[in-house]
């Protein structure tokens, strides 16, 4: 790796002298993105004693990525009790796997019960970030507005909040209406109209039952059949709400053995064992109870194995697509036309809407917004051949700069929030060494991050996810910077552990 | 020369038409519907013709799960829409002749032939079981049978405007998919003789495959016995099959397939009324004119996507 040397010298830490009053003043922390890790993050530091703390939003509240997926049926697929922070635990989840909105009422509270709105710029779009090794500051270029100097900076901005319409032919031409899953138009009446649901993932699983219950004609565009499994849902009984709230002890222990529950799937997921076969029996079994017809079955077949893709947890989705209102259609398209949808086989399904439940352009390979380093280093130069980063929260030549969900920390068996926990407990121990060293800056040695990646990649060489299907976790060229191949146990212990001499402290 | 995979499926995506691109209303309908000589002969043949594409079409949806790359296995997805597409053509063009059943907006399909249900049968139950090998070296041979006899020989027939606009799509689809049919053919010989005519031997032994060739021959026989009494003149198959034999032996890797030599030579018995071949197989023909009915499975519902609309 190119080693880049800031321009001032690194050596000396930060005066202990007053700071001069007249010069900007340095935020310690800022982060960007008010969901669940900005907020999460925000909450962890301030335990820790870290007050000094920005947030910087884009939008004009609080949920990321589920104030933007709204979408009808919207849901989690990991249980709330779960998918909640467990130092913010709520007893009152009306159900096992709670809705969208229940999930953003939660953020709402983790905002509104820690105090964090005044923390939170909204409206705030940051549009680069640029360090200076001489003052170990960041730079923080928010569009149309003053620039913000931090001593750190949490990009907490999520994998999953860039969505857009994807490049498909003829696109532009379509006369009717275009919805997109995670930028749903709420003010569209879809009763009594013919609608084309291209896409058949996590989102699209969730949005067709809905959408077949008020639309005229539902055709569903699939390229791709994944496994699909049942989900155990329910509504949360009184008696369990009243328990939680009594006797928080008692959620707890229901989280430890939804934990460790999901903790072992990771062997049927994750690596190709005689669980990944059982699995896939389950999923079989499952299809072939619910699904009639031989050859919608066949269509609906996947042809990877089971963990390779996101699984879909849905009770309602293979029904929904036996209704008499609703078509499966797997013909690849052709392009979209004014009326519609061209399918190979010739036919034009002209319909009134399209929604696209094409999924979020995740950033395998770059950076939401251009990241200079030390000497100037782009990080998106540097993530062009794949992302990569130290235990996914560092990455050298770019000091004080932590990310969460950053390379190589994507769940396929857990909740994505149990790792996130991890991180943000690790980013607050390296911000807190900083703050108490008064350091100018830490940063990650380019040879432990070197080693760090190699080990990954050795180990996710052996993965289902890595075993030949395509999707969203892997790059074009099939490098996975996504996913973590392990155990959330296993990530938990590697966050716990702040290896001091990883890093150069100045 | 190895073809570019990548490359052809580009082409591919960028010649995409639809039944909406065809003018249906354009004059010329009467050339056949006016035609009394003609037209019940070309009813028999356009229903035969639709459902021996739809049965191709069955064939590459099969071989998209066992195609060895996903480049490969994308280009038979497509294949698989494609030859279903140039059935609804053809049926689109029996609606405009008038030659479909029931009425204006809900038209019958024709009744397929024994055999054809047989094959379909067969197609449903054992195709997805079938390696490549066997379907990547027999569909090449059934689509220079359509490219070069059937298809010549309607356009030969019927003056149509319409039906010569739809097949000059067609046949742009066709040679597309003869090139790939070719080069898998050949891909196929690749490796080592002795395994290469194990392996094929180890298939002809599997039942599943025999029962597939005990479907699939008497329908060939049928087809060819329907077509001369339509017309085509025998020699059209015979160089047809020798086009098979020629491109698909132009390369060492193509003539070391065993499954390129066992359907070269079967397609010349076919092609040659005096073989001995044609005692069995047409007493077979015979036989499955007794076959019940009852016996068949419910049609299967990929069967029922075949629409002559242009929009749904």
């Amino acid at each position: 790796m190119t080693q880049y040397l800031d321009k001032a010298p690194t050596a000396g830490r930060r005066s202990r002298k007053a700071a001069d009053p007249a010069a900007v003043k340095v935020v310690e922390v800022l982060i960007v993105g008010a969901g669940f890790a900005g907020l999460g993050s925000a909450i962890q530091l301030r335990k820790a004693g870290i007050t000094d703390i920005a947030i910087v939003e884009r939008g004009t509240e609080v949920g990321g990525t589920w104030r933007d997926n709204q979408y009808p049926g919207a849901a989690c697929d990991i249980p709330s009790n779960l998918y909640s922070f467990s130092f913010a635990q709520n007893p009152a989840w009306t159900r096992g796997y709670s809705g969208s909105r229940e999930i953003l009422e939660y953020i709402r509270g983790l905002a509104r019960d820690n105090a964090l709105l005044p923390l939170i710029k909204f409206e705030h779009n940051v549009e680069a970030l640029r360090f200076d090794g001489g003052e170990g500051v960041w730079t923080v270029t928010l569009t149309g507005r003053e620039p913000i100097k931090a001593r750190s900076v949490v990009m907490a901005q999520g994998p999953l909040s860039n969505a857009g319409f994807p490049n498909m032919r003829g696109i532009e031409s379509f006369a009717g209406k275009k919805i997109h899953s995670a930028r749903w138009d709420h003010s569209y009446d879809f009763s009594g109209k013919r609608v084309a649901v291209i896409g058949t993932g996590a989102s699209a699983v969730q949005i067709i039952p809905e959408l077949v219950k008020v639309a005229d004609k539902v055709k569903v565009f699939q390229r791709t059949p994944g496994w699909v499994l049942p989900r155990l849902d329910f509504a949360s009984p009184a008696w369990t709400k009243a328990l939680f709230a009594k006797l928080p002890v008692s959620q707890t222990a229901v989280r430890e053995a939804m934990y460790w529950i999901h903790e072992s799937m990771a062997l049927g997921m994750i690596w190709n064992t005689p669980m990944t076969r059982a699995l896939e029996i389950l999923g079989t079994r499952f299809r072939n109870a619910q699904v009639k017809d031989a050859w919608l079955r066949r269509q609906l077949t996947p042809d990877f194995k089971i963990g390779c893709k996101r699984v879909l947890m849905t009770n309602d989705y293979y029904p929904a697509l036996q209704k008499p209102n609703c078509e499966l259609i797997s013909w690849p398209i052709a392009n979209i036309s004014e009326k519609g949808i061209r399918s190979v086989e010739g036919l034009e399904h002209q319909v009134d809407c399209i929604v696209f439940a094409t999924g979020f352009e995740v950033s395998k390979n770059g950076t939401p917004f251009p990241v200079h380093g030390l000497g100037g280093r782009d990080l998106n130069a540097e993530w062009s051949g794949g992302a990569q980063a130290y235990k996914s929260v560092q990455v050298s030549g770019y000091p004080n700069l932590y990310f969460t969900f950053g390379p190589n920390s994507g769940p396929g068996h857990n909740s994505a929030l149990v790792y996130m926990e991890s991180q943000i407990d690790y980013i607050v121990r390296s911000i807190g060494k900083v703050a108490r060293d008064k350091l100018k800056y830490i940063d990650i040695r380019a040879d432990a991050q070197k080693t760090y990646n190699e080990g990954i990649q050795k180990r996710l060489a052996k993965t289902n996810w890595n075993s030949g299907c395509k999707s969203w976790y892997l790059s074009a060229d099939g490098f996975n910077s996504t996913m973590y191949p392990g155990f959330a146990t296993q990530f938990a212990r590697q966050m716990a552990d702040f290896r001091e001499r990883d890093y150069r402290l100045v | 020369m190895q073809l570019d995979t990548e490359k052809m499926l580009a082409k591919i995506k960028n010649s995409q038409w639809a039944l909406a691109d065809i003018d249906w209303d354009a004059p010329g309908r009467e050339l056949v519907t006016e035609d009394p000589e003609l037209y019940p002969k070309l009813k028999i043949f356009m229903a035969d013709l639709m459902w021996i594409e739809h049965v191709g079409a069955r064939a590459f949806a099969a071989m998209a799960k066992k195609a060895p790359d996903d480049t490969l296995a994308e280009i038979y997805r497509y294949f698989h829409a494609e030859e279903q597409r140039h059935a609804n053509v053809e049926m689109a063009l029996m609606k405009r002749w008038g030659m479909l059943e029931g009425d204006d907006d809900n038209p019958i399909l024709p009744e397929p032939n024994i055999n054809l249900r047989l094959v379909i049968d067969w197609l449903d139950t054992y195709s997805d079981e079938m390696p490549l090998e066997v379907l990547g070296s027999v569909i090449p041979s059934l689509e220079i049978a359509l490219d070069g006899a059937l298809c010549k020989f309607l356009l030969d027939t019927v003056q149509d405007p319409v039906c010569h606009a739809a097949f000059e799509k067609i046949n742009e689809d066709e040679a597309r998919h003869l090139g790939v049919g070719f080069h898998v053919l050949e891909v196929m010989g690749h490796g080592k003789l002795h395994q290469l005519l194990v392996k094929a031997a180890g298939n002809l032994l599997n039942p599943k495959l025999i029962i597939g060739i005990a479907a699939y021959l008497p329908l060939l026989n049928r087809m060819r016995d329907n077509l001369v009494k339509l017309g085509l003149k025998e020699e059209r198959l015979y160089e047809a099959m020798n086009k098979y034999k020629r491109i698909g032996g132009r390369t060492e890797q193509g003539r070391r397939n065993p499954w390129f030599q066992i359907i070269s030579h079967q397609s010349a018995m076919v092609v040659n009324r005096k073989s001995l071949y044609h005692l069995p197989v047409d007493a077979l023909v015979r036989l499955t004119d007794y076959y019940p009915r009852s016996w068949l499975k419910t049609t299967p519902t990929w069967v029922k996507g075949l629409t002559w609309k242009t929009a749904a």
